[in-house]
């Protein structure tokens, strides 16, 4: 609100008290005081209340204010070295300079948006598919019908929910590339796509890339006749974006949506870095032009790649330098591959050219130009010569300045150009957008294989307790000692006469319960070595699925089974018990010709029922047939097949429940370190192939 | 030979060191690193071998930095071919200063015949400092054409010092810095930038670009990076760089110095997740070892097999040397079983009873991961696994084992002592006798006492003898008794002796099956933890 305060005092004030806002003395040539961002609220603030005010004024002269304290911003001298064949303004910029400087560089911030339309009162808060060029006269007005350009937005904005929505949680391979593949999508959807189906007559914003120390800086400069972007021998030398454009374009690109997620600058400034871009207004650019000089693709500084390449997603056309010691770079051809991609407008500037050997270079750059289809490109050669104040001579430049002329001038072909780029990248979207719906596809089913190697694992231990306790191995060791024992000693026998023999059984409480721990000891044994078998297996299986599966068998403690899992598994078991005996007492009727012989210890019945049923491996077949093993034909004697056979049924069935429930928990910890990486929306992919599809039908 | 004995000795021992690392790292350590410590102990095999007296010092950069210039300018003739079209250099060049020996130094590193040059340095006064000298002038590393070429990879890898050529346009490369210089971090006794062309910037950017490479080097963990500013067109900083190159020719220990950083740096990698625990106790403990024999037996049912052997024997034994009278009695009862038409059950617990010692599989698994859990406490998670394995290595033979040994020791519950002979035909003798006298007291009684008639012998005709054959009858009914509670109360002592000697047998079986099973892999498996972390600690340093 500082300029909108500044502002309201008159634009041909005597500034007071210099405000902190502008300390032009201070800024003087290192640039790294700061300076007030350009914040396009505040500035259609101030010009609401201060257009009257610029009614009568001429624009030029507010242009020469700017351009020149911009220059002097930059190095005071420059003036002095501007070369004789600089624009005819220049004279007229001198002048200014010794004028008033404070308040022209405090204008210069408001004056970028202002005098963009000094005569011409437009309404500026317009709906974006109706809002107007920036400049009445300057373009023609060409844009989409109003119906395909809001089945278009709606089909942008369907796209761009659908993009922004996944979420690739798995670190398999190529996850790094599709995430950083969405973010590129989404950057482009919002810096360029939208805005330029918006307004797709606005200025071509031409991007010029390339290497570090290809001279990008020098040229931009060159072309702008100022020193809009600092140049040196360090490298890289630029880390943030200088924009340089025609001052009547200056609004559309402080203020518009294109790149609107960068704040705008009017000077780099130190640690701004990604997300900023510097806006230099020039006079010597033409209209409907603006050039965009990039930070490097190929050095040190990783984060400059990923500006250049986000400021190529936002460009009209792209303009790759290159130099005659790199031009076989690999990553410059990575560039003019991804140029190739997307069928952008590419331009290709060979400089540093020496001299003497410029006819061998040039060829060979043609030919391999050739080799690789991008022959028909056009090209710009420049040659080494001695950089003065971070400018090559004009002469270098004068094919370059022609064509940004001739593209300036001639509508039609600027409005080609863009539509060219515009459809090159909606068309990568073609490609781009299903790429990461099958990569969202791969994470579905991987996450979908390790999940099913999780109950893979555990059905396996399932079915392992299954045969542990069909096949007899469970009668062993202690318990089947134990069983001999209760057998052998007359406990069995016992049992069955209590009526008879009333006190018999004074050991019998002991065995008993000697036997039934033991068959609780053993039944856990098998559930606790078949959980930990498990375990290592989901860590096994998991290992081998290439990328995140490793990855997450490597989280501590997925190898074994969980720490409550014992307990669970004792607990598990002794309510089984519990109800095995509730099962035999309540559904194990006695045959009522026994009932009047002999009664029985339902507590011994039911642990005789487990030791068949666990150990001798009871099965329906065998409860049927005559030779069976004993505890069978005891408890077939006094409860009757049809009984047994349901009990058997029953208890087993609830064994296996139990179990299940168990194995359940513990498959609860994979799937939570499933989890934790991320549910993937198996939708996902469905809405991306249809947001794509909508796109294709709205172009 | 101008070697000092003293980093031969040292590196010698740290590659041995890591042959062992290699060997008893397998299966244990990430297999790419394994890989890679293999090549290292291939190249520096091959390379202490070959020549010790060359030093090779490779020229590597970005196409278009100058390195064939350069190459030539130090060579001092056009050996390189350089050009304006790039990239230029497809095949390395060599330079020798000092041809003899140097044959099959070149043949390892695969040098083509014709790309081969020699300076005799008999005819270069002046420099036989560089005598020893094998220079190569490599491809570019980041052209379109490096991409399917890795002969520059190859020759960096192998090369005993690395000269960077780079340019004031080029120096901040990340094809350079990021692939080879930061990864190179720790070689800085063996790396050597040039920033070459130098002549293309004036001299207040000579010094700019200088100190701006060096503070970048600095950045990426170069602790001293020595840095020469040449220009190969005007012959600046020629001498400066072949002085830098004299002194490393001169000292002959590039090589090692070379290896001695691979190694360092690939051990860091190797060493990145020791744990704290270098050493553990390679011998398995008191406690565990009785932890896992109670396991084990318990395993078997071991107290229980005793336990039932004590009470099935005291059952049993009553049909043997009890009080046949007692039997008799219980037999006249009804026996409701026999209505529920069962078969004959009692033959049934007979064969179960038969049935012998046989060990529980799952109880078992239990025992041996409990064990395996305990040891490896402490270890990286890896280690702990191999442990595990170990331990199970031959553990699928236990229940097998176990259920043999023990069989053989364990009694069948159904065996019967002679004694228990014995002791039933001396019941049924006392019964007999038993009879007798109840014939002879009704024979008395029917002759003496009722005058039946004629008794076939006198004295059954006498009543005076009737107390005397009462009594003895009461005798044999009490003796036939008394030996059944004593032949009852023998046989619970002897059980409960077998009973202990038998547990005691069994933990003695169960102990030395458990040994050779189990610990003896174990243990293996825990000197071969301490052997790789002597080994990798010895490699480090």
């Amino acid at each position: 609100m500082k300029s909108a305060a500044n502002k309201s005092s008159g634009p041909d004030h005597d500034e007071g008290g210099p405000s902190d806002a502008t300390p032009e003395g201070a800024s003087t040539g290192d640039g790294e005081t700061p300076e007030p961002v350009i914040n396009p609220a505040a500035v259609s603030a101030a010009r609401a209340k201060t257009l009257p005010a610029q009614e009568g004024r001429r624009p030029e002269s507010a242009w020469a204010h700017l351009s020149v304290s911009a220059a002097a911003d930059e190095d005071p001298g420059q003036a002095a070295d501007t070369p004789a064949d600089d624009h005819d303004d220049d004279p007229v910029a001198q002048d200014a300079t010794d004028e008033d400087q404070t308040a022209a560089t405090d204008e210069s911030a408001d004056t970028t948006s202002e005098a963009e339309e000094p005569d011409s009162e437009q309404p500026e808060d317009a709906e974006p598919e109706e809002a107007p060029a920036p400049k009445g006269g300057a373009f023609t007005e060409e844009k989409l019908p109003e119906a395909v350009s809001s089945a278009l937005t709606d089909a942008l904005a369907q796209l761009r929910e659908a993009v922004t929505g996944l979420h690739f949680g798995l670190d398999i391979p190529g996850a790094d590339e599709a995430r950083k593949a969405q973010a590129a999508v989404l950057t482009q959807i919002d810096d360029y796509v939208i805005p330029r189906v918006h307004m797709s007559t606005a200025p071509a914003l031409i991007v010029v890339a390339g290497s570090t120390g290809a001279g990008k800086s020098t040229l931009v400069n060159t072309l702008a006749a100022q020193r809009v972007s600092a140049t040196g021998v360090r490298r890289p030398t630029t880390g943030t974006p200088v924009l340089a454009c025609h001052p009547d374009d200056g609004d559309w690109f402080t203020k518009g949506d294109l790149l609107g997620g960068l704040t705008r600058l009017d000077r780099p400034r130190e640690g701004t870095g990604q997300d900023s871009i510097v806006i230099a207004p020039t006079e010597r650019l033409p209209q409907g032009v603006a050039l965009l000089d990039t930070p490097d693709i190929d050095s040190v500084v990783e984060e400059h790649h990923q500006i250049a390449h986000r400021m190529l997603d936002a460009a009209d056309l792209w303009v790759f330098v290159t130099t005659a010691a790199r031009y076989a770079d690999a990553p410059s051809w990575g560039l003019l591959r991804l140029a190739k991609e997307r069928n952008a407008r590419l331009v290709i500037v060979l400089s540093r050219v020496p001299a003497k050997s410029r006819d061998v270079i040039v060829k060979h750059f043609a030919r391999m130009l050739d080799e690789y289809g991008l022959g028909e490109v056009e090209r710009f050669i420049i040659n080494e010569t001695e950089v003065r104040d971070g400018r090559l001579p004009d002469d270098q430049v004068t094919e370059l300045r022609m064509w940004l002329a001739e593209l300036s001038v001639d509508d039609q072909r600027r409005t080609q150009a863009v539509q060219t780029t515009l459809n090159g990248v909606l068309n990568s979207f073609r490609n781009r957008v299903p790429a990461l719906a099958r990569h969202l596809e791969t994470q579905v089913a991987l996450r979908a294989d390790l999940r099913s190697d999780v109950d893979a694992a555990f059905m396996g231990a399932l079915a392992e307790i299954d045969e542990a306790t069909r096949n007899g191995s469970l009668l062993r060791g202690e318990v089947l000692a134990r069983w001999q024992d209760f057998a052998g000693s007359g406990d069995l026998m016992r049992t069955l006469q209590l009526r008879r023999a009333s006190k018999a059984g004074q050991h019998g409480p002991e065995r008993l319960r000697a036997l039934k721990s033991a068959l609780h000891t053993g039944l856990e044994s098998v559930i606790t070595s078949a959980a930990q078998r498990a375990a290592e297996d989901v860590v096994t299986r998991w290992r081998q699925r290439a990328g995140a599966g490793d990855r997450l068998a490597a989280l501590p403690g997925l190898g074994r089974p969980s720490e409550e899992a014992a307990r669970r598994t004792a607990r598990m078991v002794t309510s089984w018990q519990d109800h095995v005996t509730e099962l035999v007492r309540t559904e194990g009727v006695t045959k009522r010709s026994v009932a009047k012989l002999v009664s029985f210890d339902v507590q011994s019945l039911a642990l005789i029922f487990t030791v068949g049923l666990l150990g001798y491996g009871t099965t329906d077949v065998s409860v049927g047939s005559g030779n069976s093993a004993l505890p069978q034909r005891l408890l077939r004697g006094l409860l009757g097949a049809e009984s047994l056979r349901s009990i058997s049924a029953k208890a087993r069935s609830d064994l296996r429940a139990r179990i299940g429930l168990l194995f359940d928990d513990e498959t609860l910890r994979y799937v939570d370190a499933l989890d934790s990486a991320g549910i993937p929306d198996e939708a996902a992919a469905t809405r991306l192939y249809q947001a794509t599809y909508n796109l294709e039908v709205a172009r | 030979m101008t070697i000092s004995a003293e980093p031969r000795h040292g590196l010698g021992s740290r590659l041995a060191a890591l042959a062992r690392v290699v060997d008893l790292g397998q299966g244990r350590v990430d297999p790419e690193l394994l890989d890679e410590s293999t090549q290292l102990l291939l190249r520096a095999g091959n390379r202490l071998k070959l020549s010790p007296d060359h030093t090779v010092v490779a020229l590597a950069g970005g196409t278009g930095s100058g390195k064939s210039s350069l190459f030539n300018s130090v060579s001092g003739l056009e050996l390189s071919p350089t050009g304006v079209r790039r990239p230029t250099t497809a095949r390395t060049h060599a330079c020798v200063w000092g041809l003899e020996g140097a044959a099959p130094l070149l043949d390892w590193l695969q040098i083509q015949w014709r790309h081969r040059f020699a300076r005799a340095s008999a005819l270069d006064k002046g420099e036989s400092q560089l005598h020893g000298l094998i220079l190569l002038d490599l491809p570019d590393h980041d052209s379109i054409r490096a991409l399917t070429d890795t002969e520059a990879d190859r020759l960096i890898t192998a090369a005993d010092l690395i000269v960077w050529v780079l340019d004031p346009q080029k120096y901040a490369d990340a094809a350079t810095h990021r692939r080879y210089v930061t990864e190179l971090a720790g070689h800085d006794a063996v790396t050597v930038f040039v920033l070459n062309q130098i002549d293309r910037l004036s001299p207040e950017d000579q010094a700019i670009c200088v100190a701006d490479l060096e503070e970048l080097l600095a950045r990426e963990g170069v602790a001293n990076p020595k840095v020469v500013a040449t220009s190969a067109s005007t012959g600046k900083g020629i001498d400066s760089l072949k002085a830098v190159l004299a002194e490393s020719v001169s000292m002959r220990r590039a090589g090692y110095l070379r290896l001695e950083a691979d190694l360092d740096k690939l051990m860091v990698r190797v060493a990145k997740d020791m744990p704290e625990m270098l050493r553990v106790e390679p011998a398995v403990d008191g406690a565990r070892r009785a932890g896992l024999t109670d396991a084990l037996c318990d395993a078997v049912g071991a107290p229980a097999v005793g336990e039932a052997i004590e009470n099935v024997y005291g059952v049993r034994s009553v049909d043997w040397v009890g009080w046949p009278y007692a039997r008799w009695a219980a037999a006249l009862g009804r026996d409701p079983l026999k209505n529920l038409r069962l078969g004959d059950v009692k033959e049934d617990i007979r064969a179960l009873v038969s049935g012998s010692v046989q060990a529980q599989p799952a109880e078992v698994d239990n025992a041996v991961q409990a064990l395996a859990d305990g040891l490896s406490q402490g270890m990286p998670e890896i280690w702990q696994d191999s442990l595990r394995d170990a331990a199970r290595s031959r553990a699928g033979q236990l229940p097998t084992v176990l259920t043999d040994e023990l069989g053989e020791i364990a009694p069948p519950l159904d065996r019967v002592p002679f004694w228990w002979w014995l002791a039933k035909i001396w019941q049924y003798l006392l019964v007999l006798l038993f009879v007798a006298g109840l014939a002879a007291f009704g024979a008395i009684l029917a002759y003496g006492v009722f005058d039946a008639g004629e008794p076939p012998v006198k004295l059954l005709g006498e009543v005076s003898v009737l107390p005397w054959v009462g009594l003895m009858m009461a005798s044999v009914l009490g003796l036939g008794l008394l030996t059944a509670v004593a032949s009852r109360n023998f046989i619970v002592l002897a059980a409960g002796k077998e009973r202990d000697r038998l547990e005691r047998d069994m933990r003695r079986r169960v102990a030395t099956v458990a040994q050779e099973l189990v610990l003896e892999p174990v243990e293996r498996e825990l000197q071969r933890y301490n052997d790789y972390h002597e080994a990798l600690n010895t490699a480090r340093y």
